[in-house]
C-alpha cells in the first residue's frame, strides 16, 4: 500500500505578497490511506488545499495526481482526474435541492452538452437517468436519502456538511480532500462522520483531511502531517506526532 | 415541498413515503403541461383578439419577438448570473444581417437570411464573450454596455451599411418559406403572429429541457458559487461562453424576425434603451424562472404600449423631458426595476403562483420594506 502514491506534493511554496503561506511543503499520499493535515489556525492548511485543487496557483513547486502534473490544471479538470474536495465554509448551491446538489457533483463523469440536452436526445436522457440514480445512491450513503427533496441550504448544519461530502463523492473520486469536515458538528455527528469516513476509505477512496478535532484525527488517520507557519514541522503516526515536542510547542507555545 | 425542519430521524413508514414523493419530484413534468396549455391558448389569440382590441395582435407580435431575446437573456442573467447590458446589439446584428441580405441580393431566401443573422450574432457573441466573460459583476455590465454603445455608434456613422443617416434600411421583403409568403402586418397580422410565437414557444421548450438537465444544474451552480461549481467539475468558463453564445443567437434571431415583420429598421431600434428593456423584462418576469422571459416580455410590452398611447391624453401639456414617449419608457423601466427588486425580486411569474399568500400579508410586507428603506437611507 505504501508504495502506490496517488498524490505527490513537491516543494510547494505560496507567497501572498511578502508573506509565505506555504514554504517548501513536501509530502505524498499513498493510495488507500487516510492522511490528516493538522496545525494551528493560519498554518496554511486551507491554502494548501486551494493549491492542490487548482483554486489558487502555487508560487513554485509541483503537484502530481496519479503521476500527472496538475500544478497548472483547472479545478474542474482536476475533479475529472479523480480528486474532489469539500470546503471549510459550506458552499452549497443556493436554490437547489439536496439531490440537485449531489447531481452537480456528477458533472465530472458525464459529458452531454447544451444541444443534446436542449433537444432531449436519447443519449442525454439516458445520462440524466444515470446521474439521478448515482446521486440518490450517494445521498443514501451519507444518510440523507430522506432529505433529497429539501433545499440544501435549509438543512441543519451537520447535514449540510454531509451533503457537501455527498456532492464531492458523487464525482466518483479516487482521492477526497476534506477541509475541516467536523467543524460545528456535535459529538454524535462527529462519531457518524468518523464511521462514514472509514466506510469511504473501505470503498477504495483515499482521504486527505484537514481537521482541528484531534479525537477524530487520532482515531481514523494512518499518518499525520503537522503544518505551522506554512512549513511541515512534523510527520508520522498519530501517536508519534502527539509526543513530538515541536508540535506541542506550535500548539501550546514554549513551556516556561 | 415538505416544511419539516426538525433534525429527528423520520419513522420508516414516513421514509418510504418520502422516497416515493422524491421519485415523483424527479419526474415532475408540470412545465411541459403548462407549456402545452399556454401554446394552445396563444394559438387561439388571433381568433378573438381583434374583437377585443386591434391593439392586442400588434402588441403580442412585438412581445413574441422580444420574448425570444429575453428568454435567452434569462438563461444568461437569471440562471448563470452573468449580466449583459449590450444584448440589443446582438438583436441589431441579426436584424441588419437579415435586412442587408434580403435587400441587397434579390431573391435571397428570407428564412436563410434569418438563420444567418442568428449565426452571425452567435459568432460575434463568441468573439466578444471569450474575453469579456472573464470579468465579473459591475465590470461585466460595463464591458457589455460599452459593446452595445460602440455598435449603435458604428451603425449611425457608417453610411456604407445603409444610405440613410439614421442607419435606416427600408423595403425589407416579407418572410417566405417553401414558396409561401407571409402577408405584411398591415394586411393581416395572423401570419407573423403564428411564425413568431411558434419560434418563441420552441425556444421555451428548448430552455425547459436545458434547465432540467445537467447543463441547467451546472449554470445554476456557477451562479451560486463559481469556485464550488468549478471544483465540482463544472467547466465554468466554457459554460459561461456557451450560454452567452446561445443568448446571442436567440437575440440575432429576434432581430431578423423584427426586421422582416416591420419591413424597415433603423439604428435607434438597437440602442441602449432596448438593452435595458430586455434586462427589465427578465427581472419583471422572474430571474431564473423558466416562464420569466416570456412573461416579462408580454407584461412590459403591453405596459409600454398602453402608456405610449395613453400618456399624451392623460398629460397633454408635458414638460419637455417627457415629450418623447421613449423617455417615459426609460423612466418607467428604471422605476419598475427598483420596485421589483424591492418587493418582488423573483418576478411576476413567482408572484402569480403565490398570489394567495401575498394578499394575506401583503400590506404589512410593503410597510416593512418601506421602513427598511428609510432606515437604510438614514
Amino acid at each position: 500500500m505504501a508504495d502506490d502514491i496517488i498524490l505527490e506534493i513537491d516543494n510547494i511554496t505560496k507567497m501572498f505578497g511578502g508573506l509565505a503561506a506555504l514554504k517548501d511543503v513536501e509530502f505524498s499520499v499513498s493510495r488507500g490511506e487516510i492522511k490528516a493535515v493538522i496545525g494551528p489556525n493560519g498554518a496554511g492548511k486551507t491554502t494548501l488545499f486551494d493549491v492542490l485543487t487548482g483554486v489558487q496557483r502555487s508560487t513554485s513547486g509541483r503537484v502530481f495526481l496519479k503521476d500527472i502534473d496538475i500544478t497548472r490544471t483547472k479545478p474542474h479538470r482536476i475533479t475529472e482526474l479523480g480528486m474532489a474536495r469539500t470546503f471549510q465554509t459550506v458552499k452549497l448551491f443556493e436554490g437547489m435541492t439536496a439531490l440537485e446538489n449531489a447531481m452537480v457533483g456528477c458533472h465530472s463523469w458525464t459529458k452531454r452538452g447544451f444541444i443534446s440536452n436542449g433537444l432531449v436526445l436519447l443519449w442525454a436522457l439516458a445520462e440524466e437517468r444515470r446521474i439521478y440514480q448515482h446521486a440518490f445512491e450517494v445521498l443514501k450513503d451519507v444518510g440523507l436519502g430522506t432529505r433529497a427533496a429539501e433545499l440544501g441550504t435549509n438543512l441543519p448544519y451537520g447535514q449540510m456538511r454531509m451533503l457537501e461530502m455527498a456532492r464531492a463523492l458523487a464525482s466518483k473520486p479516487e482521492i477526497l480532500l476534506l477541509d475541516e469536515p467536523a467543524a460545528g458538528l456535535n459529538p454524535y455527528e462527529t462519531g457518524e462522520l468518523s464511521s462514514l469516513l472509514l466506510k469511504v476509505r473501505e470503498s477504495g477512496v483515499t482521504i486527505l483531511i484537514v481537521e482541528h478535532d484531534m479525537g477524530l484525527v487520532m482515531d481514523i488517520s494512518d499518518e499525520v502531517v503537522v503544518l505551522d507557519y506554512g512549513e511541515v514541522i512534523a510527520r508520522g503516526t498519530p501517536a508519534e506526532v502527539q509526543n513530538d515536542p515541536r508540535v506541542i510547542e506550535a500548539y501550546l507555545g514554549i513551556e516556561a | 415541498m415538505t416544511t419539516s425542519g426538525s433534525g429527528n430521524p423520520p419513522a420508516t413508514a414516513n421514509r418510504s413515503e418520502k422516497e416515493k414523493s422524491l421519485k415523483h419530484l424527479a419526474r415532475d413534468n408540470s412545465d411541459y403541461v403548462i407549456l402545452l396549455v399556454v401554446s394552445l391558448f396563444l394559438l387561439t389569440v388571433p381568433i378573438w383578439a381583434d374583437y377585443v382590441s386591434t391593439f392586442i395582435m400588434d402588441a403580442m407580435i412585438e412581445a413574441g419577438i422580444f420574448a425570444i431575446v429575453v428568454i435567452g437573456l434569462n438563461l444568461l442573467f437569471g440562471y448563470a448570473g452573468q449580466i449583459s447590458l449590450g444584448h440589443a446589439a446582438f438583436v441589431g446584428i441579426g436584424a441588419y444581417t437579415t435586412a442587408l441580405l434580403c435587400t441587397r441580393i434579390t431573391g435571397f431566401p428570407t428564412w436563410f437570411a434569418l438563420i444567418l443573422g442568428g449565426l452571425l450574432a452567435g459568432l460575434i457573441g463568441l468573439v466578444i464573450g471569450i474575453p469579456v466573460l472573464r470579468l465579473k459583476g459591475h465590470y461585466l455590465a460595463l464591458a457589455t454596455l460599452a459593446f452595445g454603445l460602440i455598435f449603435t455608434e458604428l451603425l449611425k456613422t457608417q453610411n456604407s451599411v445603409s444610405n440613410q443617416s439614421n442607419g435606416g434600411i427600408g423595403g425589407i421583403p416579407n418572410f417566405s418559406i417553401f414558396g409561401l409568403t407571409l402577408k405584411s402586418k398591415i394586411m393581416s397580422s395572423t401570419g407573423y403572429y403564428l411564425l413568431i410565437w411558434i419560434i418563441a414557444l420552441l425556444v421555451v421548450l428548448f430552455t425547459i429541457n436545458l434547465i432540467r438537465s445537467r447543463v441547467g444544474r451546472g449554470l445554476r451552480a456557477l451562479h451560486s458559487s463559481e469556485i464550488a461549481a468549478d471544483t465540482m467539475g463544472v467547466n465554468t468558463r466554457n459554460y459561461k461562453v456557451k450560454v452567452f453564445v446561445i443568448s446571442a443567437v436567440l437575440a440575432g434571431l429576434c432581430g431578423g424576425l423584427w426586421a422582416l415583420s416591420s419591413g424597415r429598421i433603423e439604428a435607434s431600434m438597437f440602442d441602449l434603451r432596448y438593452s435595458i428593456l430586455f434586462v427589465t423584462m427578465v427581472v419583471i418576469g422572474g430571474m431564473g424562472n423558466i416562464w420569466g422571459g416570456m412573461m416579462g416580455a408580454i407584461a412590459l410590452t403591453f405596459i409600454t404600449k398602453i402608456l405610449e398611447l395613453q400618456i399624451p391624453q392623460w398629460i397633454p401639456n408635458r414638460p419637455s423631458w417627457l415629450a418623447d414617449p421613449g423617455n417615459i419608457a426609460v423612466v418607467l423601466y428604471g422605476l419598475l426595476l427598483i420596485l421589483f427588486m424591492l418587493f418582488l425580486p423573483k418576478g411576476i411569474t413567482f408572484g402569480l403562483s403565490r398570489l394567495g399568500t401575498f394578499s394575506k400579508q401583503g400590506g404589512s410586507r410593503v410597510k416593512d420594506r418601506l421602513r427598511a428603506i428609510r432606515y437604510r437611507g438614514g
